[in-house]
């Protein structure tokens, strides 16, 4: 009998291998490695899928009776998908194969921190009373989506400034890499993009605050540092518009953006938490 | 002449679009500190937990209330400012681009285009007219033609009007934050706690110490709360009875992410809890020995029969440090001064006893209050309608571009064909629509380039 837990099990070791077999396209320059790279992250996101509908039928059975997007364990595994989601669009859109290494890593690392961190319970559990709600969907779904978007961003910075310093060491140009202005303007795209739906998020959040406790924005930290990554990128979409800014500074904005997405999602959680239950209780 | 000056500088300034990029940084960066610095922190905790000169430096930049800090708020002024004074730079220019109608084609500037392709059509002019015409409308929307007697010329855009869906985003902040700064002068938000079978009109405001009163009651008919079979709550439910002039006027549920509005206010469920009505306690004096029962009300004085002893219960707590509920128990001998202790109600504890008494209790009767979140915001529209407003933008900003495709053909008198230019240009996107441009052409050259009477598709 397949369980969910078996198919999101198997979900991650084929993330790495799709991961592999992109990275190896790429240093051996073939093509043919690459498409299969394609098929495997392909396949891998059908299962994936697969595992999250099985989960959420699982959760019925149980009688908790819920979608797959209420603890840490349920957003990891979302975020894969979302993430190899938006990197397959891309490629099918803009016929560019040899970026499918960062997206397929950060899905296979999403993935196996879940699964193997002790820090992270994949048990199905039921859900607070304020988190019942159709709300909970939209907006997870939302800012997720956008998150994998500034993933997919995050690793086209990456090979953008790898690229540009190796073109000023007077490295050449690989081949099968698209060139620095297609790898700029792809950024670009796929940060208006995630910008668009972390919007989405953030506003889905705030009509939910307002239903559930009457204040649609309250500076709590996890809500400030959305914000917070939502202003990076907004600077990131309104430096292009200056002379000279294109290019290197928009990657290294959204690195940093992306760092503060990161942030968002794991170190409210664990660090700033931590800071509010000392400053309160003491 | 020197005030002119500093207000045109002021306005130049405001008109740049660094400053935009500047102040989203700094708006980041004072976020953050908002966030690792714990917020409403009072006078004491700051006293507990900082040096002398870290709570002057605290307190005299509000950092334990940053985000209603005067600094912070004028940031956004001048974000809003430097949006305005953006749009009223930019926005005429936008709209005289957006009006204007191309009604020449001048083929010089096509083949300067940085997208664009030439090849020799070698049908005659009717059928290349025709086929350029097929085609760009089929791959790319209508062709509007301006041809003279020597020459065909045309232009099909998509989009013109995606360039004023930025406006629509930057109109759409301001409404949000008009929609915030309205709130929060004519709305008010706070709480109020109604005991089962009580009624009140009595709001405590958040971070103050008034009340308001509104202007109808609001009566607790029943409070219940469901758990899982894990000990989690499930679900939390309050039945309200609204009252205005004596009269019930409405009768509802409220649960959790299900809110009420009446009249502009709207209710919330929040928190619950629990008060001591009354507590059936068991007194045995360790002198004579003798055992007493008697029913004490929360905070009444009641005799002890037989002696001249009073007992008054002065505080009662679910739970007092993981030992379960305990009272406060007070007994005033023989009305001396009182002295008392804490009886823990679920546990048999050694310490249960009050001057010569030891203590039991027997019973703790309670009543549920129900813990309403309460709220009126009469700029919450405007948010909305900014955030819809948003939305819109940016996604038309997304996924539509501005995209135009010029064409110019002309005969070549000496050697009877047609030379045929076409350009394009996009405001945005520009790999895709290469990519899309160069399929045009590529299909265009297949079509035209043939002889005459070559095979149709
Ligand atoms: C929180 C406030 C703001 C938000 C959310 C915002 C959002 C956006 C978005 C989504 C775009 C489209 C991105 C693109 O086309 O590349 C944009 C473009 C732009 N914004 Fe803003 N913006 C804000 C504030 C400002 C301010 C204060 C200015 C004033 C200088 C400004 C000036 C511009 C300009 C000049 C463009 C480029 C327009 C074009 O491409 O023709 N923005 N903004």
């Amino acid at each position: 009998m397949i369980t969910s837990s078996i198919l999101l099990a198997i979900t991650t070791f084929a993330y790495l291998l799709c991961a592999l077999l992109y990275l190896a396209g790429v240093i051996f320059r073939r093509r043919t490695i690459m498409l299969w790279g394609t098929i495997t992250g392909a396949a891998t996101l059908a299962a994936q899928m697969a595992g999250i509908i099985l989960r959420w039928r699982e959760s019925y059975q149980i009688g908790y009776g819920h979608a797959p997007l209420s603890n840490l364990y349920e957003s990891l595994v979302f975020a894969a998908w979302a993430i190899m989601l938006i990197y397959l669009v891309m490629e099918y859109r803009t016929k560019q194969r040899a970026l499918g290494v960062f997206p397929a890593l950060f899905a296979f690392l999403a993935m196996a921190y879940a699964s193997f961190s002790t820090g992270v319970s994949s048990k199905i559990q039921p859900l607070l009373p304020a988190l019942k709600s159709n709300w909970l969907i939209a907006h997870v779904v939302t800012c997720f989506v956008g998150y994998a978007a500034f993933a997919v961003s995050f690793g086209i910075s990456i090979l953008y400034i790898a690229r540009e310093s190796k073109k000023k060491s007077g490295g050449d140009a690989h081949s099968l890499l698209p060139d620095l202005r297609q790898l700029d303007e792809l950024n670009y795209q796929m940060v208006l993009f995630g910008f668009l739906w972390l919007s989405l998020g953030i506003i889905t959040g705030s009509v939910w605050a307002d239903l559930a406790w009457g204040a649609y924005w309250s500076w709590d930290p996890k809500e400030t540092w959305s914000l917070i990554t939502w202003l990076i990128y907004a600077a990131l979409l309104h430096s292009r518009t200056m002379k000279g800014w294109r290019g290197s500074r928009v990657a290294w904005l959204s690195i940093i953006g992306f760092g503060c997405v990161l942030f968002t999602y794991f170190g409210v959680n664990f660090l700033l938490g931590g800071l509010h239950s000392y400053a309160t209780t003491k | 002449m020197q005030k002119k000056g500093f207000w045109q500088g002021l306005y130049q300034k405001l008109a740049s679009p660094k400053l935009t990029v500047v102040i989203f940084l700094v708006l980041a960066a004072a976020s953050i500190v908002g966030t690792l610095m714990p917020q409403g922190l009072g006078e004491a905790e700051l006293q507990r937990h900082y040096g002398q000169r870290a709570i002057w430096f605290i307190t005299t930049f509000g950092l334990n209330d940053l985000y209603h800090t005067g600094w912070f708020r004028l940031l956004l002024l001048i974000l809003c400012a430097n949006l305005v004074v953006c749009t009223i730079e930019r926005l005429p220019k936008t709209l005289k681009i957006f009006r204007r109608r191309e009604e020449q084609v001048d083929p010089e500037k096509l083949r300067k285009c940085s997208l664009n392709c030439q090849f020799i059509s070698k049908l005659s002019r009717d059928e290349t007219e025709a086929r350029l015409t097929k085609i760009i409308s089929e791959e790319f929307g209508a062709l509007q033609r301006f041809d003279e007697a020597d020459h065909v010329a045309g232009v099909a855009e998509k989009g013109r009007w995606s360039p004023l869906m930025v406006y629509v985003v930057h109109l759409s902040v301001l409404l949000v934050l008009c929609g915030a700064l309205v709130g929060s002068i004519f709305g008010f938000k706070g709480f109020m706690n109604i005991l089962e079978g009580e009624a009140t009109n009595e709001v405590m405001l958040e971070g103050s110490d008034r009340g308001l009163n509104l202007p109808f009651q609001v009566r607790c008919d029943k409070f219940d709360v469901s758990y899982y079979d894990n000990g989690m709550p499930r679900e939390f439910r309050s039945d309200l009875t609204l009252i205005r002039n004596g009269k019930d006027v409405l009768k509802r549920e409220l649960r959790v992410n299900d809110p009420l509005t009446y009249d502009g206010v709207t209710f919330y469920q929040a928190s619950y809890g629990a008060i001591l009505k009354d507590a059936d306690v068991e007194l045995t004096d360790r002198e004579s020995g003798a055992v007493r029962r008697l029913v004490i009300p929360f905070r009444e004085w009641v005799d002890i029969p037989g002696t001249r002893d009073r007992a008054q219960i002065l505080r009662f707590d679910e739970d007092f440090r993981g030992l379960g509920p305990v009272i406060v128990l007070i007994i005033s001998r023989a009305g001396g001064e009182p002295s008392g202790s804490r009886i823990l109600i679920e546990r048999d504890f050694h310490g249960n006893r009050v001057e010569n008494y030891n203590v039991r209790v027997l019973h703790a009767a309670r009543i549920p209050y129900t813990g309403l979140q309460i709220k009126q915001d009469p700029g919450v529209w405007l948010v909305w309608l900014g955030f819809a407003a948003m939305l819109v933008g940016i996604g038309l900003t997304y996924y539509v571009s501005h995209r135009r495709l010029w064409v110019w053909a002309a005969a070549d008198a000496s050697k009877g064909t047609i030379n045929v230019v076409i350009a394009g240009r996009t405001n945005r996107n520009e790999i895709s629509f290469e990519r899309e441009f160069n399929r045009l052409c590529g299909r265009l050259q297949a079509q035209l380039g043939q002889e005459k009477g070559g095979s149709k598709p």
